[in-house]
């Protein structure tokens, strides 16, 4: 059977918009049509992280998450990879399980007593 | 307390967390010695500077993050920081041929919220795993743009590279980090998964 154009599987689709009836199934497949297709949103939304996404797109974005769920998700979570990777520093010590050598401590306290000397 | 003094307490109180930072983000313990190092006499040169905005923590972490921005210059001027090879495919198999997601394959819902999540010592393990499976090159693009808050402008400057670049090799970083960690953490009991 061909693949269908458009977001297909109205089963276990949790999108706002998943082919359960006539109408959905026009509008789905209308955005499917006019919006770009996940892979491509994917890339758009990682740009938007770099630079604003123009209005047009965001639109269209915004008609995309209609039928797909998994791109808002995707949305969602760079967000949070974001907002989490931005704490890293102040949690270094639980995320990193490395020592820091005692010969390391010594080296740089001798280089500092040397250079403030 | 002289100045001597003052430098020692600092490797003895924060050495430990600066090193371990330095580290996550760079990932040759040489290296890492040679930036912590450098931090601290920087610290020491620039302490009348340290006005007590914030914490001392706090400002020898931002000394040590411009210490290793510059490491990454100095390895942009030396070699070529394009990584385009790292999955050149980005996780195709995700995806349906006309390129709308696989369900079953695509991102699952995270839980619990997020500021639950960042209180588990072993979210951030498996954050510095996921980190540290990335190429070097990417993993310091990544780590430039989502860690330090740097541009997008600064970092093509810094390290020579194009916009189209940068943006592809954030792209790969951003697709891999999101699925390791949905892979290694959200997806498991310990990241709420039931």
């Amino acid at each position: 059977m061909p693949e269908e154009p458009y977001n297909p599987l109205p089963i276990g689709n949790p999108s706002v918009l998943a082919r359960t009836n006539w109408w959905q199934t026009l509008l789905v497949k209308f955005i499917g049509k006019h919006t770009p297709k996940c892979r491509e949103m994917v890339r758009i939304l990682s740009r938007s992280m770099d630079e604003p996404m123009p209005l047009m797109m965001r639109i269209k974005k915004r008609l995309h998450f209609l039928i797909c769920c998994w791109c808002q998700r995707y949305e969602e979570q760079l967000r949070y990879i974001r907002e989490t990777a931005r704490k890293l520093p102040e949690h270094a010590d639980e995320a990193s399980g490395a020592e820091f050598p005692a010969d390391v401590r010594e080296r740089i306290k001798q280089k500092l007593a040397e250079n403030v000397r | 307390m002289n100045d001597g003094q003052v430098a020692s307490r600092w490797v003895d109180d924060h050495g430990e967390c600066l090193y371990r930072y330095a580290l996550v983000r760079v990932r040759k313990p040489e290296i890492v010695e040679d930036l912590v190092q450098e931090t601290f006499l920087a610290a020491v040169r620039g302490y009348e500077k340290f006005a007590g905005r914030s914490s001392e923590r706090s400002w020898l972490v931002g000394i040590l993050k411009n210490k290793i921005v510059d490491h990454f210059r100095k390895l942009g001027r030396e070699t070529s920081f394009t990584d385009m090879e790292f999955l050149s495919d980005e996780f195709s198999e995700k995806f349906v041929p006309v390129g709308f997601w696989n369900h079953d394959l695509g991102p699952h819902e995270w839980k619990p919220e997020p500021d639950t999540v960042m209180h588990r010592a072993e979210f951030w393990q498996v954050m510095r795993d996921c980190l540290s499976k990335l190429p070097e090159k990417i993993r310091a693009v990544f780590t430039m743009r989502e860690m330090d808050g740097v541009s997008s402008k600064e970092i093509c400057a810094t390290l020579s590279i194009s916009d189209s670049n940068l943006w592809v090799m954030l792209h790969r970083a951003r697709m891999a980090l999101r699925e390791c960690l949905e892979m290694h953490w959200f997806d498991t009991p310990a990241g709420g998964a039931s």
